[in-house]
């Protein structure tokens, strides 16, 4: 299957790799690490850095481009992407704890918080988990665009692996919410060779309960398209009964009165 | 659901006027405008029904658009309510929803 940025919003190796400086900088100090791999009309970072570190764009659908000898890591292009693309990265930090570890800032937008001296859950560019790290620092005030930055401390040799933080682990991912099926629950039954959809909608009821397959079934459709390798499109779509949304049967008693109230063409 | 009232990331909030409503027998303080599931979330609620499957987990407010059916309460005595896109009213009241809910 098509492993691009475009169809599954997660940067190849490759373009991560692109976005790092050589080694010689990161062993310097602190640098921008900016992941923004497609063209669009968007420029923020280049014009808010006041060290002329991204290069000024001749177009505004420029990628950016950054001059890693003007960088210092102040984290301000941080702030100012709305893709929340940039994160800064620091080698150099002396280890209070004596370990071979590196700074990692990244955009969190999310609360609570974590607090200095959390314990929270160190993830990649796909959401997996990665390691446990440390949280070191949490920046937020009034010129920060409402962009909090989270620091946090991990492996250096887990640098170019770990972009995202979550607080707790979770147990299981729900996929069905109205007949409870979990994750695992569908993993097995596509595994003991269920197909498609409606397969598993006749032994599990997916699809069946009153928010009618909206939940699940993109979700379902995806887990099979990932484990048969074959694009969703030439999966069945499953079958579809009327009503699409749960409709009152006052309503449709209803529907009556109301026409020869209003007439055909009213309602 | 990771924030509480008055500390969304990015919006601020223009509140109506102060009303109140039951839940399961329980005063609740509102306001005016706000969707039923939101004002329970606001007052710390976070079970709104149970889920259809043998294992009865609780589900709460989620997709807080009408789509999931996962917040479906009993408001004043119709049960299937979507509660999540139900404006609240003052004195209205609202019930947990275990199981299909009796039409």
């Amino acid at each position: 299957m098509d492993k691009t940025l475009e169809k599954t919003g997660i940067p190849t190796t490759e373009q991560v790799e692109s976005a790092f400086p050589p080694q010689e900088r990161l062993d310097e100090g602190a640098v921008a690490i900016i992941e923004c791999f497609q063209r669009i009309p968007c420029n923020p970072c280049a014009t808010s850095c006041p060290r002329g570190a991204i290069v000024p764009f001749e177009d505004i659908n420029d990628t950016p481009v950054i001059k890693n000898e003007n960088c210092n890591g102040c984290t301000l292009c941080i702030t100012k992407c709305p893709g929340l693309a940039i994160m800064v990265v620091d080698t150099t930090w002396k280890d209070p704890a004596g370990l071979d570890r590196a700074l990692i800032k990244l955009p969190y937008e999310f609360r609570p918080l974590p607090a200095v001296g959390d314990e929270v859950i160190a993830t990649d560019r796909a959401g997996a988990f990665v390691t446990k790290a440390e949280v070191v620092q949490v920046l937020l005030n009034h010129a920060m665009n409402k962009v909090p930055i989270v620091t946090i401390a991990v492996e250096k040799s887990l640098m170019r692996t770990v972009r995202g933080i979550h607080l707790d682990a979770r147990q299981r991912a729900v996929v069905c919410r109205c007949n409870d099926l979990d994750e695992a629950d569908i993993a097995a039954y596509i595994a003991g060779g269920a197909t498609s959809i409606d397969e598993l909608k006749r032994v599990t009821r997916l699809g069946m309960g009153p928010c009618q397959g909206r939940n699940c079934v993109p979700i379902v459709q995806g887990m099979l398209a990932r484990t048969l390798g074959v694009p969703v499109a030439e999966l069945s779509p499953g079958t579809y009964r009327p009503t699409v949304k749960s409709i009152a049967l006052g309503d449709l008693a209803e529907y009556d009165s109301a026409r020869d109230e209003l007439g055909d063409g009213e309602k | 659901m990771r924030f509480t009232e008055n500390t969304h990331p990015i919006l601020d909030f223009k509140r109506g006027a102060p009303i109140t409503f039951t839940f399961d027998g329980v005063t609740v303080a509102a306001f005016e405008g706000e969707p039923i599931a939101v004002a329970l979330h606001a007052a710390g609620v976070r079970t709104l029904a149970t889920s259809l499957g043998e294992q009865k987990r609780p589900r709460g407010l989620y997709c807080a658009i009408g789509n999931c059916s996962s917040c479906m309460m009993v408001v004043d005595g119709v049960s299937n309510v979507k509660s999540c896109i139900e404006l609240v009213r003052d004195g209205m009241v609202v019930e947990t929803q275990h199981d299909k809910g009796a039409l």
